[in-house]
């Protein structure tokens, strides 16, 4: 039996009739069309899934479609601005080489930003930290540290360049 | 495949829902059960969310703490009556998952989950905190030693909820950690270790060590807090708890650890817990 | 060549917008019209007959499509020794062995099915350890070979050896000697995008695969060969790549799940996909193979080595993939890390019960090098040399033809050695007094960095194609899967060509555009596609200055007369230039020896246009080259252990300084300093990463990783309990420096790098530890509880 839910995405209302188990992963990548948001583990341990629900960061492949009713909810389809260019932290992944694969790179940079907004002066191990739930294996990690630590003085700085 | 997701806005409605339906699995975080629901294709016939009940949501601050079973162990380890009083908790909150984790889990799911490694465990048995539980029947309290029977076992009856867990308030001059290792920063636990320490100069008035990973289910180490209670603050004390601590635990082998290292570890995390903490000034920090 | 305008720049990669933004689209994200989702029923047996399969319960569950089994579809064989079936026949030889298959309207609906067929087993005898395999009368695990022929013992029948110089002489002539057993474990390659592929049929009976793959053309070739077993001769198949959620030589096999959905797809005349979920990735896809390793080396009074002795046990699993020739590439190191005059080679692979296992980065080099580079430092150790000079003094030199036959066209080993020292103040750091429990090492490799060739081609193909605005497309083979590939061609293209780097657009790897490629592992993408781009792109400015005979004048006359009455007038005659004396750079043409005057400057675009429409007559002309390249290699002689697989060789040390926790037995990391000699350095960024992303493998390798299993079973199939290195993880700098040689071979001066990284990294952070604490630890993965029993048996010493 389907019910009805409907939440806030990337700033538009949505609403989509869902099997009440469902996880808001699944929603998002299957009902709404959304791929961006990765499933790469499907337990919580890879970040590869990360959105945000209301500011927070939470593992979408954890998180009960129903919960997401009524909050508004970021995807990382939801960063590059209207005209389509990327966010000041997107862009630092690109200056950096912070993605590689690319898989995980979706559910690090909404990691980052929900970092950023919380800490707009982050240290490496504050960065590091807040990184602990998202697994990539092919940066090593050190390219992103270096983009995440330039989007955070690009965007205190208030400029993109 | 009947299925219904229910999320109360109160108490006393999801009460009402815990015991129309004894079979449901309740859902605060969701971090534990969503992992086991999506592992397996049974399902319960109901999930009752305490996401929505406000009651739940916040952390009271009176005659020591009641933290709400819907509190996320990320606003728990930010309160700042938590982070003055209770520091064994918020150190375990801090290498508790990952943020995302921790923007989600809750206490008392951590609790529920009864994890013979449950990183909140430990400290909790170390400031003698209580479960709260709550069904159409009324009210009872538990210690986290009555909570948690076994492996993945509660206490927890049908069509009961845990509402809160609370805190007692701590003599003033408590101080308390808590130490835990794994393979690599995300992890579980290979084990993990809280104590406590209250200090009259150079003697240890009263002592509460807990570990996680080491047993059946988290649990105090009362051998090793005699050892320690009422002798001299000093290495050789440390020494002589560690060597209690490793003999009375009794861990097994898994994939994390064997047997032999979670002994010798548990062991070296005593020591240094109490020799921190008796290094440090008192006062809870 | 002029100077270079692109190469070594730090420039974004070209994939990268896409990836950032949440664009790119990976196996997962792909759909195709009426698409069913596959999903496969594995063994729950080590080794067992199979007394039977019933598949009614499964069959009748609404939105299941089709359920097979090995009796009701045709054999498909497949492997590096045909030794595999898509869905087993008989019996079951591991745990993850394909029974059953069902094809269904949703992935829930498919998984639900596989948990209705009930199967029936006749548990075997089962063999877990190499030793046991080789026994004198152990149960075989494959009665017979690929063609039927009965087999008689377990051992895979690929050999692989090298014997050179004089071992016994070499034995006279050691003042000290050391041996030791090391072993390495099975480990995950944990991409973050798991497994996966779409099978689709046209009406015409032509086959396209969707497949996360490193090897387009040689799974062209196995999925041509499944046709055939299907009875479908002269139908033709394409393999198309998506954007790959990372490989690390998983892709480097095709897998029984591809052609089980080219099974389910051929049944039900519908697309299907299957995907693996994280489970499933880690239990029933091949792992990196574990290896027992036994080395014995010396060297004379002086510290120069005398004799190297390497004899290896390789447990294969139930089924042989390409990792099975890991020996192969181990000769590399085992012959040629340092100059040793004598040496014995000896590899057996064996079959047992356990998991099959593939490739991984590096291939068998990390698995070698982890003996020898550890040894290295126990024999310098014992003659009372300091392990950095006892390397120095047997040092690789340019020039050098090596026991194998590696021709050693560059090597910058010494300088990575001298700046790897210089940076961790070596002798400072070693003699003066430090904390307890502080210590440094280093650990030097050898990697081939010109292709390495195990098949009859090791080529690469090209084509590059203008357009009428100016841009190149490009079409190769190889796999973009995270390395960077895609940085460095455009670059190299880009310079090939002379056209900016931002006009170089790369096709997606299609095998019915692509022109053929062996694939992409042996850190040979950018070696091969740079090799191909110079080629093919000579080809193109060829065509263009000799056409430009004809067409420039009439530009620059055109330049002029925009420009208008009395500009431009100089004594440059423009209208009589000959081929030569043209040159084309960042999309535009001039003349050599002309100034830089803007009106004898032509547009790339507007030429190509002009070369297409202007001319009249139907005599006009477009631009697309291609070119193959073949390196100038050998395919060795296996059982001889000789010839020179690769065009080129890439160098490197890693430095580490660790602090060990004596208590709880763990390691830190303080720092890690890399030096490599990849030739050149292409794409900074792509290269810093390659670097970066296979030194923290190498630390995950070293320290945290294994795939544990009891009885054939895995008993950690998910990063819950593998654990792989997190951010947290990585809190040491780490210190990346480049030495330059400019391959005569490479492209541009490179050599190959992507596997470099991962190499030295486990042995170096082991000769730190001994330096720290003196315990010498030979299993990985370095564990906090082996260092504390080390440290204890030392105490007990």
């Amino acid at each position: 039996m389907k019910v009805e839910v409907g939440f806030r995405l990337n700033g538009y209302e949505v609403r989509a009739e869902v099997e009440p188990h469902r996880r808001l992963l699944d929603v998002l990548r299957d009902t709404l069309g959304e791929t961006g948001t990765k499933e790469g583990c499907g337990e919580g341990e890879c970040g590869a899934c990360t959105v945000l629900v209301d500011g927070a960061a939470v593992n979408s492949c954890l998180f009960p479609v129903c919960e997401a009713a009524g909050t508004a909810v970021t995807t990382v389809e939801g960063l590059a601005t209207a005209s389509g260019s990327l966010s000041p932290l997107q862009r630092a992944f690109l200056d950096h080489g912070g993605a590689q694969c690319g898989f995980c790179t979706p559910g690090i940079v909404m990691a980052g930003v929900a970092l950023l907004a919380e800490n707009p002066n982050p240290s490496d191990a504050e960065i590091r930290y807040a990184l602990t739930g998202n697994l990539c294996r092919c940066t090593g990690y050190i390219q992103i540290l270096d983009a995440i630590r330039t989007a955070a003085l690009v965007t205190r700085g208030g400029s993109s360049d | 495949m009947r299925f219904e997701y229910y999320q109360p806005s109160t108490t006393a409605e999801a009460l009402e829902l815990a015991a129309r339906f004894p079979d449901a699995e309740i859902i605060a975080g969701g971090t534990d059960l969503m992992v086991r629901l999506n592992k397996t294709r049974r399902r319960p016939p109901a999930l009752i969310s305490l996401r929505r009940v406000r009651e739940l949501a916040h952390i009271e601050n009176g005659a020591g703490l009641r933290i709400g079973a819907a509190v996320p162990l990320r606003d728990v380890a930010a309160h700042p009556a938590v982070t003055a009083g209770y520091p064994a908790l918020v150190d375990a909150i801090r290498v508790f998952g990952s943020p995302q984790i921790r923007n989600m889990a809750t206490l008392a799911g951590n609790l529920c989950n009864a994890s013979p490694g449950a990183d909140c465990a430990p400290p909790l048995l170390i400031y003698d905190a209580v479960v709260e539980l709550r069904s159409a029947a009324g009210v009872r309290e538990l210690t986290i030693e009555d909570f948690i029977l076994g492996p993945g076992a509660t206490a927890l009856e049908a069509g009961e909820i845990v509402t809160a867990i609370r805190l007692p308030p701590l003599p003033p001059d408590a101080r308390s950690m808590y130490l835990r290792k794994g393979r690599v920063q995300m992890d579980l636990a290979i084990t993990g270790v809280a104590a406590r320490l209250e200090l009259d100069g150079a003697i240890c008035v009263a002592a509460r060590i807990a570990a996680g990973a080491v047993a059946p289910v988290p649990r105090r180490l009362s051998r090793t807090e005699s050892v320690v209670a009422g002798a001299a603050a000093g290495a050789e004390t440390w020494a002589r708890a560690r060597a209690e601590a490793q003999d009375e635990i009794s861990p097994i082998s898994d994939v994390r650890a064997s047997e032999q290292y979670r002994r010798h570890l548990t062991g070296v995390l005593v020591e240094r817990s109490l020799a921190q903490l008796a290094s440090t000034s008192g006062g809870g920090t | 060549m002029t100077e270079l305008r692109h190469i070594g720049r730090d420039v974004a990669r070209p994939d990268g917008a896409d990836k950032v933004g949440g664009r790119a689209r990976y196996i997962s994200d792909i759909t195709r019209p009426g698409m069913l989702h596959g999903a496969i029923k594995f063994s729950e047996h080590a080794h067992a007959r199979i007394v039977g399969i019933d598949t009614s319960r499964a069959e009748r569950l609404a939105g299941v499509r089709a359920v097979i089994t090995g009796d009701d579809v045709p054999e498909v064989r497949f492997g590096f020794l045909r030794d595999n079936l898509a869905l087993k026949k008989g019996k079951v030889r591991q745990f993850r062995d394909e029974i059953a298959a069902v094809a269904a309207i949703d992935p829930d609906v498919a998984r639900e099915a596989i948990d209705l067929i009930d199967v029936e087993y006749e548990p075997l005898p089962a063999l877990f350890a190499p030793e046991e395999a080789l026994a004198d009368g152990a149960v075989l695990i494959h009665e017979t070979d690929a063609a039927g022929r009965p087999a008689t013992s377990n051992l895979v029948p690929a050999l692989c050896r090298h014997s050179s110089g004089d071992l016994d002489a070499g034995k006279r002539a050691s003042r000290f000697v050391v041996e030791g057993l090391y072993t390495v474990p099975r480990i995950q390659q944990a991409c973050m995008g798991t497994a996966g592929c779409i099978a689709e049929f046209d009406l015409n009976g032509n086959l396209t695969v969707t497949a996360k793959t490193q090897i387009p053309f040689l799974a062209q070739r196995d999925f041509t060969n499944a046709l055939r077993a299907l009875g479908m001769t002269g139908k033709s198949v394409r393999v198309v790549v998506p954007a790959v959620g990372g490989a690390f030589g998983t892709g480097l096999d095709t897998h029984a799940y591809e052609y089980i959905s080219i099974l389910l797809a051929w049944r039900t005349g519908k697309p299907v996909k299957i995907l693996y979920d994280r489970h499933e990735e880690f239990a029933y896809l091949s792992p990196r193979q574990s290896a027992e390793l036994f080395i014995r080396q010396g060297c004379d009074e002086n510290g120069k080595l005398t004799f190297r002795e390497i004899e290896v046990t390789q447990d294969n699993g139930a089924y042989v993939s390409w990792g099975a020739t890991y020996p192969n590439v181990m000769l590399v190191a085992a012959t040629s890390l340092h100059r040793v005059p004598n040496i014995r080679f000896d590899a057996k692979i064996d079959y047992t019960n356990n998991t099959y296992c593939q490739a991984m980065r590096g291939y068998g080099n990390p698995e070698v090098t982890w003996p020898i580079e550890s040894s290295l430092d126990d024999l310098a150790a014992a003659a009372g040399i300091d392990p950095y000079q006892m390397r120095l003094l047997n040092c690789n030199e340019p020039g050098d033809l090596t026991p194998m036959g590696l021709d050693l066209q560059t090597c910058g080993l010494r300088e990575c050695l001298e700046k790897t020292a210089a940076t961790l103040a070596w002798e400072r750091t070693r003699s003066e007094p430090r904390p307890r429990g502080r210590g440094v090492g280093m650990a030097a490799l050898i990697n081939v960095g010109g292709g390495g060739k195990i098949y009859r081609s090791d080529g690469s193909g090209i084509i590059l194609k203008l357009d009428d605005f100016g841009n190149v497309n490009v079409s190769y083979g190889g796999v973009e899967m995270g390395q960077g590939l895609h940085s460095a061609l455009t670059l190299m293209v880009a310079e090939a060509v002379g056209v900016l780097p931002e006009r170089v657009i790369i096709n997606q790897t299609d095998t019915a555009t692509s022109p053929w490629d062996v694939g992409t592992h042996a850190s040979r993408g950018a070696f091969m596609a740079g090799n191909a781009a110079r080629a093919a792109g000579a080809k193109l400015r060829d065509r263009i200055f000799a056409l430009a005979e004809e067409i420039y004048p009439l530009e620059v006359e055109r330049n002029l007369a925009a420009l208008g009455e009395g500009e431009g007038l100089d004594e440059f005659d423009f209208r009589s230039v000959t081929r030569d004396g043209f040159d084309l750079q960042d999309g535009w043409i001039f003349c050599k020896d002309a100034g830089e005057e803007p009106w004898l400057r032509v547009e790339l675009g507007r030429f190509l246009r002009s070369a297409h429409f202007a001319k009249q007559g139907g005599d006009g002309t477009i631009f697309t080259e291609e070119a193959f390249y073949e390196p100038p290699t050998d395919l060795p002689d296996w059982e001889e252990g000789y010839g020179n697989m690769s065009a080129a060789y890439t160098f490197g040390v890693q430095g580490v300084e660790v602090e060990v926790d004596e208590d709880t037995g763990e390691v830190t990391i303080l720092r890690l300093v890399a030096v490599t000699d990849a030739g050149r350095v292409l794409s900074r960024q792509a290269a810093e990463g390659q670097l970066y992303g296979g030194i923290v493998q190498g630390v995950g390798y070293a320290l945290y990783e294994e795939v544990i299993s009891a009885e054939g079973r895995i008993l950690n199939p998910g990063f819950t309990d593998y654990k792989i290195p997190t951010a947290a993880d990585i809190a040491f700098p780490i210190d990346l420096q480049w030495v330059e040689t400019n391959d005569p071979e490479g492209p541009f001066g490179a050599k190959g790098l992507g596997e470099a990284g991962i190499v030295p990294t486990a042995p170096a952070i082991a000769n730190a530890i001994y330096d720290a604490v003196g315990v010498r630890i030979r299993d990985l993965p370095i564990t906090p509880e082996k260092v504390v029993q080390a440290l204890a048996a030392k105490v007990g010493e």
